[in-house]
């Protein structure tokens, strides 16, 4: 009975020794006295529920520990112990920057004379600053659709029908039947499975790349996309590479050095995405898309284009690069485009398959978190692509107009013009304050080494003095506007953007210009740019 | 009168319990499947969807719809007010889209009370067995779902084959990051993404679908019914297609056109512009602003114009997404804390202005603190007076997103600065949006001149983003001037209405008074109700009382409800996923469709699933009433009242019929 009872006490004894042992170790854990508050008052509510807290803590920590988004800690080691006292005299002693700098005489200046019209915009729009009518080249109106009678009517009537506003997220009753009427048009008008609307059109591909691509994937982009398209690659935190801009050679090039890379570190499959636009905001280039698809189907990468200036514009009836190149629109797996710039609307969508729609509805930040668009702006949208199909015309007279002007421009030496022929948007780039050599496309440079895929800047980055260029557009754009003509230098956001555009302005072309008034304007311009450059 | 709450095509008696409601509804969806296959061919294509196509639309105008002959015979109960208008009544809206409402007993303001302590919201928790089976129901699905991955893929390779690398293609989305959507939300996909027509105001009218295959497909019935909206963030009402504010409209969409063709610096910009961001400021308070044409991207591409690198964002937890995909984008070093805790707050400043920045311990440049007036989800509102102590002393910018709070709380409808009766100049940054309160779209920023004009050039939006849209922009101006009250100069304005002498302009303001004709384009037609700034105190003061009302109403009832009184957003406890299904449907099921929005994880915690109902001025009393009701039905059957005591409880008649008393208890007598 003793014996038994000895035996007893120490197995007892080891125990409680080793539950201290735990214990003590566990105390000295960082961390440990919060789950231990945590643990003390849960299991005073309930017994049961710690055990079930414990499994779903398991759970998250799989889960954790599977994510791949998850935050880096902030190392501990580097913190910096302060006594209540010594803390009070930091926060005194800290000076804030202030939360902006006010504008310097420049960029005031610049702000002052950005052209504000009065009523409507059109192609003729009277301007506040000038008080005169202008011919516009500056506002995006390809093929004539704002101020289209029929759809301010249809507007109208939608507005008589369901308000302006749509007061709700697309999930929560935002979703009116006219959303779903216009993702149907666009999808029929270019021919994919499905199509998404957002509601704004610089939104859209910034959200449409973080819905796909994440953390570990890898991004193929052109060093010279927009900037939505680079904040967006940027939320999306994925291993970016870079190729020259519209250069197809770099890329496939770059396609082989991620290849080669994969193939050396033997990683798992990851999505791998190829990003560039139809045709560049920067400087109306345009891409070789069979190429492009070409390329993409070889080496297996999915294409995400952004379209915003060339649906609506490029192609017998505006729906964009593949009716240019005849290509099928289903071969693109993420086509982006505006409904703001090429339909004269507003939102931009993303067309695509069934699959690449619906992952939106439920991970496209700005189309989960944003009211829907205006029903009445949709409407607007899906008769643009009414009207765009049904008016061949519209578009051949866009053309009509666009090389009448680069035929005047391009006789003009003190510029040099970057865009395609095709492109409704056509940039002017000064040609006298650097060395010509440098606006050859980078591959026929002669120091001929490729440029490194990891860094957003080239290898023979062209050199060119932002301010001075800047200041000298801005010039020849004040002096067009005091003669009637509305353009615009393409602004930038200095400083934010991941490489900086070469300044130039930006000519927008219009079918609702006659192409008299087209090379009237141009012509105007080109005689301020000879007077200034000669 | 409980009877007949479920539509014809149930019971007209109450289910005595859950599973009793269950049967019901797999019978009722077996007879509109039934109901479907029989037609299949003419129902794909019936009206409701091509009505909205542009080739038939004239001639659709004069045939009568199942849904308008519902709406003549009032077979909902919200076509016709419950007491017919007397002769001197004279209401100028639509009852379906603004409800009509007389009773001056039924409005109140909302303002914080001077020298009283800002209530401090108190969590109620719910029973253990509540906590418990959420847990479960959980865990059940969690199980299940992974039971099935496995089971699934391995027998029906075919159905995964999204998820499976193909061809030399990575899966676009990979199984794990999928697991919530495919295994949780499918299976409530009829409660989201609703497709809706007619306005999104009192009542809204939604295309009637079902899912022949567990939510993978939802397929249109081709009909439409109308049900009490109490989801759209309608706060003032001004989602409506007719009267005073659409009529300005339609003068401005005929004179400018839908679009103003580009960015705002380049070639986007029109004088309509320039006079909606004049009034905006003048409505705030604040010295200038600016517009956007999206809420979310005033968020998104500011930010990163306030803040970079070397910068420190302190951020509430909960916080809107759009804020926290700005800051991402802005390069700037985050840090949140407790959802509205100043305490917190306080100890985080201390903490990180004396560590300064990460590895160099350099000072930081600037610190924002980026809160929202009223949260979105919680309906909890920012104690504004405490944070602007702490600001005075840690000298960080404040930045306020007042996207649920602009146009709903204080007395003058300025939000969470004019709630509180402080100087709104005081706030750094004023953010908001105009898609919930004014029934538009898009959003502001508010501020000093300096900040805006460097705002104008180096956010994304005006350089990049289209400009907002003519109407929307007549919409704002409309809408804001009728709150604000437009001085006629030869009119000393005090206006009888209802018995009470109410003055225009109320002089215990220093901020905020009627504006002249000046700030509004010379060819925008106000009719007097608008002008005379009448209608728009109307509305704030309907607003607040339904507020207070329906919040407080399901407080009585035994019901946990989240946040400030005040807030329009009133997030109803349900706690366990699979009721919130029950609730979302029983509620759409009556004799008197009731519309709502469920939310659960990712967008709250993931025990606190809830029902977040948002109040509007366009519903009146009765209502009210009729969804105190409704949730009271519902919330017997399935045993949602976990909140107060039995022993306080009042019961739905007490609670209708005290209402006026409820509403104006004193915010700092209540609930303790
Ligand atoms: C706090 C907050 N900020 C911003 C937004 C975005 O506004 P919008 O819906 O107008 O894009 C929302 C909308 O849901 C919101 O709740």
């Amino acid at each position: 009975m003793a014996s038994a009872s000895s035996t007893f006490d120490t197995a007892v004894l080891t125990f409680a020794h080793a539950l201290s042992t735990v214990e003590r170790t566990f105390y000295k854990l960082p961390g440990s006295a919060i789950i231990e508050r945590y643990v003390r008052s849960s299991h005073q509510n309930d017994p049961g529920r710690t055990f079930l807290e414990l499994i779903i803590f398991f759970l998250v920590v799989r889960t954790v520990l599977q994510s791949r988004t998850r935050a880096d800690r902030s190392n501990p080691k580097n913190f910096i112990e302060f006594t209540e006292k010594e803390i009070d005299e930091l926060v005194a002693d800290w000076v804030p920057e202030p939360l902006s700098q006010p504008l310097n005489d420049v960029e005031m200046a610049e702000l002052a004379a950005v052209p504000v019209v009065a009523g409507p915009n059109g192609p003729h729009p009277v301007l506040v600053n000038t008080g005169k009518p202008a011919i516009n080249l500056a506002s995006f109106n390809f093929t004539g659709l704002a101020g289209n009678e029929h759809i301010k009517q249809r507007a109208l009537e939608t507005m008589r029908k369901r308000g302006v506003g749509s007061c709700g997220p697309t999930g929560f009753y935002g979703t009116f039947d006219v959303h779903l009427q216009f993702e149907r048009d666009v999808s029929e008008f270019l021919g994919t499975e499905g199509a998404i609307l957002y509601s704004q059109g610089f939104s859209t591909i910034s959200s449409v790349i973080p819905a796909f691509c994440k953390r570990g994937d890898i991004i193929v982009a052109d060093r010279a996309v927009t900037l939505s398209i680079q904040k967006g690659m940027e939320i999306s935190r994925s291993t970016i590479r870079w190729y020259d801009h519209n250069d197809l050679h770099s890329l496939e090039e770059v396609l082989q050095s991620v290849e080669k890379e994969r193939r050396k570190r033997k990683g798992p499959l990851t999505r791998r995405f190829i990003i560039t636009e139809g045709i560049f905001e920067r400087d109306g280039t345009m891409t070789d898309l069979p190429r492009l698809i070409e390329l993409k189907q070889k080496y297996k990468y999915r294409l995400i284009l952004d379209e915003s200036f060339s649906f609506g514009a490029v192609g017998r009836t505006g729906r964009g690069l593949t009716e240019l190149y005849n290509v099928q629109a289903s071969k693109i797996d993420m086509l982006v485009g505006s409904a703001a710039i090429g339909l004269c609307a507003g939102g931009g969508f993303c067309a695509g398959s069934n699959t690449v729609v619906e992952h939106q509805r439920i991970n496209g930040s700005a189309y989960v978190f944003s009211a829907s668009m205006p029903p009445l702006l949709s409407v607007s949208a899906s008769e643009g692509i009414n009207i765009l199909r049904d008016n061949p015309p519209l578009l051949t007279k866009l053309h009509d107009n666009i090389r009448a002007a680069r035929v005047l421009l391009d006789q003009v030496d003190c510029i040099s013009v970057p865009s395609h022929r095709a492109s409704p948007i056509i940039h002017l780039y000064l040609r006298n304050t650097s060395p010509d050599s440098l606006l050859q496309p980078p591959s026929s440079i002669p120091s001929g080494k490729p440029s490194n895929p990891a860094s957003p800047i080239p290898r023979d980055a062209p050199v060119f003095d932002i301010e001075k260029e800047e200041r000298l557009l801005q010039e020849v754009v004040e002096e067009a506007m005091a003669l009637g003509v509305m353009i615009t230098k393409a602004k930038r956001v200095r400083g934010l953007e991941i490489t900086e555009a070469r300044p130039s302005i930006r000519l927008a072309m219009s079918s609702a210009l006659s192409k008299a008034d087209t090379e009237k304007a141009v012509n105007v311009v080109i005689k301020i740019l000879k007077r200034k450059f000669r | 009168m409980p009877s007949g709450i479920f539509k014809k095509k149930s019971s007209s008696t109450l289910p005595a319990d859950a599973s009793s409601y269950l049967l019901a509804l797999s019978q009722a969806d077996a007879r509109t499947r039934n109901k479907v296959s029989s037609s299949a061919t003419s129902t794909i294509s019936t009206p409701a969807l091509s009505l909205s196509s542009s080739l038939t639309a004239s001639t659709k105008d004069t045939f009568l719809t199942q849904a308008d002959k519902d709406d003549i015979e009032n077979i909902h109960g919200l076509s016709l007010p419950a007491k017919p208008p007397t002769s001197d009544q004279i209401y100028r809206a639509v009852h379906t889209e603004f409800g009509h409402c007389s009773t001056e007993e039924f409005r109140r303001f909302s303002s914080h009370l001077p020298n009283t302590p800002v209530p401090k919201h108190v969590d109620r928790d719910p029973p253990y067995y509540v906590l418990l089976s959420t847990y479960i129901s959980y865990l059940i699905l969690i199980v299940l779902g992974h039971v099935r991955d496995f089971l699934g893929k391995r027998f029906y390779p075919k159905s995964y084959a999204d998820l499976m690398p193909s061809n030399g293609y990575a899966p676009l989305t990979s199984d794990f990051d999928s697991f919530y959507t495919r295994r949780l939300k499918l299976r409530m996909n009829e409660c989201f993404n609703q497709p809706v027509t007619g306005v999104a105001g009192r009542t809204i009218q939604i295309l009637d679908r079902y899912s022949p295959d567990y939510n993978h497909t939802q397929i249109s019935l081709g009909t439409i019914s109308r049900a009490l909206n109490i989801s759209s963030y309608n706060y003032l009402g001004f989602a409506q297609a007719q009267g005073g504010v659409a009529d300005a409209v339609e003068v401005g969409m005929k004179l400018y056109g839908v679009t103003t063709c580009g960015s705002r610096l380049t070639g986007g910009s029109s004088d309509l512009h320039t006079a909606t961001e004049t009034l905006v400021a003048k409505f705030l308070g604040t010295e200038d602003s600016l517009i956007t044409s999206m809420g979310f991207a005033t968020n998104s591409t500011i930010i990163p114009a306030l803040v970079s690198k070397g910068c420190l964002v302190i951020s509430d937890e909960l916080n809107h997404a759009s804020i926290r995909f700005g800051v991402r984008q802005s390069g700037a070093h985050v840090k949140m804390f407790k959802h509205n805790d100043t305490n917190a707050l306080e100890a985080l400043l201390r903490e990180t202005i004396s560590q300064g920045q990460p590895k160099t311990h350099r000072p930081w440049k600037k610190i924002l603190v980026i809160v929202e007036g009223l949260f979105s989800m919680e309906g909890t509102m920012v104690d504004l007076p405490r944070v602007l102590e702490l600001k005075k002393k840690y000298k960080f910018n404040l930045f306020v997103d007042e996207a649920h709070s602009i146009g709903g709380i204080g007395k003058h409808g300025r939000g969470i600065a004019d709630y509180f009766n402080i100087d709104p100049e005081e706030i750094d940054v004023l953010m908001g949006t105009f898609s919930k309160s004014f029934g538009a779209a898009g959003g502001y920023i508010g501020g000093k001149k300096c900040l805006i004009d460097r705002l104008r050039i180096r956010s994304y939006s005006g350089v990049y983003a289209e400009a907002m849209s003519p109407p929307v922009m007549v919409q704002i101006i409309a809408s804001m001037a009728s709150i604000m009250g437009v001085q006629e100069s030869e009119l000393n304005h005090s206006v009888s209405s209802g018995g009470s002498t109410l003055r225009l302009a109320s002089p215990d303001s220093a901020y905020y008074g009627p504006i002249t004709q000046r700030f509004l384009p010379t060819w925008l037609p106000l009719p007097y109700e608008l002008s005379s700034g009448l209608e728009g105190r109307e509305r704030l003061r309907r607003l607040s009382f339904n507020c207070y009302y329906l919040h407080r109403g399901l407080d009585k009832l035994g019901f946990i409800v989240y946040g400030h009184p005040c807030s329009p957003v009133v997030p109803l406890l349900i706690y366990q996923p699979g009721k919130m299904i029950m609730f979302h449907r029983m509620m759409k099921d009556r004799k008197t469709p009731i519309v709502t929005v469920p939310v659960a994880y990712p967008a709250t915690p993931l025990i606190t699933s809830r029902i977040r109902l948002c109040v509007s001025a366009a519903h009146t009393k009765e209502d009210i009433d009729e969804i105190l009701r409704a949730c009271n039905e519902v919330g017997d059957v399935l045993d949602l009242k976990h909140g107060i005591s039995k022993k306080e409880r009042w019961t739905l008649d007490e609670v209708c019929g005290r209402a006026v008393e409820l509403v104006n208890l004193p915010d700092h007598d209540w609930g303790n």
